[in-house]
């Protein structure tokens, strides 16, 4: 190589690895034969520098050129996966350190969904993701259905609408727990009075999410009018029933039981899992489920509930007990089983797909962005998906002592 | 109630039926009577409402969505996987639209594609009341007509519940009689019909309502049949 072109190479590469990480707050990523304890430190990190949207968690971050300096921009349907999965992950440390800055950043992910409700305008309406600008980004086009408002309410917010059940099941999870074993008696209740408006308002639609429009949303059915899946029965029922706990308040109570007695969403509940044709099974549903019933089952106490309710843990069992660790969620399904039934089902395979757990790996990838004339221009940005999933695994493990502090 | 609504309708249909000269539809077309139907639901979304005694001339509508294949040969430029030859063609309201001009059709209205769905006795699903997911092809990854059990809508018309969402002509307005405003009425959104089975149970309900834009159509998968009047066909 010419010795004049060097220096200008070397320039360029150290210009090019300077804008790469000028965004990125948290550049370190743990090895994979690390500690799990040392993987979990890292990959909180990283979350909580890089993914970080004002307490909400983004499931996704494009790095600049592509993205913003700040965390806003990626896919942000799911976000309330991550966020609840962080909130549920401090919920569970701090009920182990009792560390008041591990309370403190759970305060701060539970005030960002107090905000996914306040950005709507609309009282008991939770957004799915809000962002921080007066225009919208070129990922609102392209990378889920054109469900973005302006928000009236929070001038220079944009917010997406068009909540499913899968983000219902988040709130009232993530939620559920931060008030049952984090959360001080200002943030009980708090806690109580975003469930009371969220769960109140599904009831007086019917038990149906309706968004904006008034219009039930594309995944919130959860109405004995209409039809609709097992899993939604479940769903419904277990939010009803952390509801009751945490208000107080006799309606969610009443609403529980009508479910049952008129409209036997018990007896549906039981085929949330579909086990056959065996192509059908679908591990995504599974986490939903795993969640409700994790919920469900500890707070209820009618034996012929619980009965009905461990049938259909009893169902999700019989695809689990096999089940292939390739998903983060999975070893947790787990670990749900064995906390709800107090069976010791762990094997050398299942502690060490435990301490295997991983989160993610920075990628490049090139992206299409839509312009203002209607054309595309591609560029090539990193990117990084989410790891809360296995930061709450960890947290729940360790609090009911099936992750050893030394792993 | 239902079961009178229901017994007049099939009088009146029947008496329509008797009285007219029954056409053989084109090829993969079927005939859908004259008369009427009923159409909306008390139970769904607000803008269903209300439930209505709806008529319709006879016409012929496809028995299934316009594929890939078929699109292409409208327009040569458009692109689609080799695996997906027989798979729904997803495209804008426009681009449907030109479709059914050139083949001599035109698009469904909201009342054509919903007596085509669900006949005349107010069916939830096209094959009854009761959901089965053996009924459905999963989403528009799939090939068109290959759920499980293959039911057909009492015309027998396939995959009008799941699939991709339809195309229908008309602009998103409320019905007669319906007085609860939104202010997505007028002519800026089209309505889409049938559901895409990546929704939930409900939304594959034959009455169901859904608006898009028609040029933006985002990440909706939509699709669209034709239909053919009697008189074009003569």
């Amino acid at each position: 190589m010419d010795n004049k072109l060097r220096p200008c190479l070397l320039f360029l590469c150290c210009l090019f690895v300077a804008i790469q990480t000028r965004a990125q707050k948290v550049n370190k990523f743990p090895s994979k034969t690390d500690p799990l304890h040392e993987k979990v430190t890292q990959f909180d990190k990283l979350m909580l520098g890089n993914h970080w949207n004002e307490g909400a968690i983004m499931q996704h971050v494009i790095f600049p050129p592509a993205g913003l300096d700040r965390p806003i921009v990626g896919s942000q349907a799911d976000c309330l996966d991550p966020t609840s999965e962080m909130l549920a992950a401090y919920s569970h440390k701090y009920a182990l350190t009792k560390d008041e800055k591990d309370r403190d950043i759970a305060n701060q992910i539970f005030e960002a969904i107090l905000k996914l409700e306040k950005v709507t305008g609309v009282s008991g309406l939770v957004a799915r993701s809000f962002n921080q600008t007066d225009e919208p980004l070129w990922h609102e086009e392209v990378m889920w259905y054109h469900e973005w408002h302006q928000s009236t309410s929070m001038p220079g917010y944009r917010w997406l609408g068009d909540l499913s059940a899968d983000k219902f099941t988040s709130i009232f999870y993530g939620v559920g727990i931060f008030w049952e074993i984090c959360a001080d008696s200002q943030y009980k209740e708090k806690a109580a009075g975003l469930l009371d408006r969220f769960i109140g308002r599904v009831i007086d639609n019917n038990f149906k999410l309706s968004d904006l429009d008034g219009k039930m949303t594309l995944w919130g059915n959860f109405c004995p009018d209409l039809p609709h899946q097992p899993l939604n029965s479940l769903e419904m029922l277990a939010a009803l029933k952390v509801t009751h706990r945490i208000t107080g308040k006799e309606r969610f109570n009443a609403a529980y039981h009508m479910l049952i007695d008129r409209y036997q969403y018990d007896d549906h509940q039981i085929n949330s899992k579909i086990l056959f044709p065996k192509e059908w099974r679908n591990v995504g549903d599974d986490y939903h489920a795993a969640r409700s019933l994790y919920m469900l089952m500890r707070f209820e106490d009618d034996p012929n509930l619980l009965n009905k309710y461990r049938m259909n843990l009893n169902r999700h069992w019989y695809d689990w007990k096999d089940i292939e660790f390739t998903w983060e969620s999975t070893i947790w399904f787990v670990m749900v089983y064995q906390v709800l039934t107090d069976e010791d089902i762990m094997t050398a395979e299942r502690e060490q797909a435990i301490k295997n757990m991983w989160g993610f790996e920075r990628r490049m990838k090139e992206f299409n962005i839509p312009q203002k004339d209607g054309s595309f221009k591609k560029v090539k940005s990193e990117e990084e998906r989410t790891a809360a999933a296995m930061i709450r695994n960890y947290w729940f493990g360790r609090y009911y002592g099936i992750i050893d502090e030394k792993w | 109630m239902k079961i009178i609504y229901t017994a007049l309708i099939v009088l009146m249909g029947t008496s329509i039926i008797f009285s007219q000269d029954l056409h053989k539809p084109p090829e993969g077309m079927v005939l859908v009577a004259e008369g009427g139907f009923i159409m909306g639901s008390k139970y769904g979304d607000h803008d269903e409402k209300p439930q209505q005694i709806a008529y319709t001339k006879a016409f012929f509508i496809d028995k299934y969505e316009i594929s890939n294949t078929e699109f292409a040969k409208f327009d040569p430029h458009f692109k689609f996987p080799d695996s997906k030859k027989d798979n729904a063609a997803i495209v804008t309201w426009s681009q449907a639209d030109a479709y059914a001009k050139w083949a001599g059709k035109r698009l469904p209205t909201e009342k054509e594609w919903e007596k085509a769905a669900r006949g005349i006795d107010g069916r939830v699903f096209p094959w009854g009341n009761t959901y089965d997911n053996t009924y459905v092809v999963w989403d528009q990854k799939s090939t068109r007509g290959t759920s499980i059990a293959k039911p057909a809508s009492p015309y027998g018309c396939y995959d009008m519940a799941g699939g991709v969402w339809e195309w229908t002509a008309d602009w998103y307005k409320p019905y007669p009689g319906n007085k609860v405003p939104m202010e997505q009425y007028g002519e800026k959104y089209k309505v889409m019909r049938g559901g895409s089975n990546f929704n939930n149970h409900s939304f594959i309900r034959t009455s169901q309502r859904y608006y898009v834009l028609p040029e933006k159509i985002s990440n909706y998968p939509v699709g669209f049949r034709c239909v053919l009047d009697i008189e074009k066909k003569k």
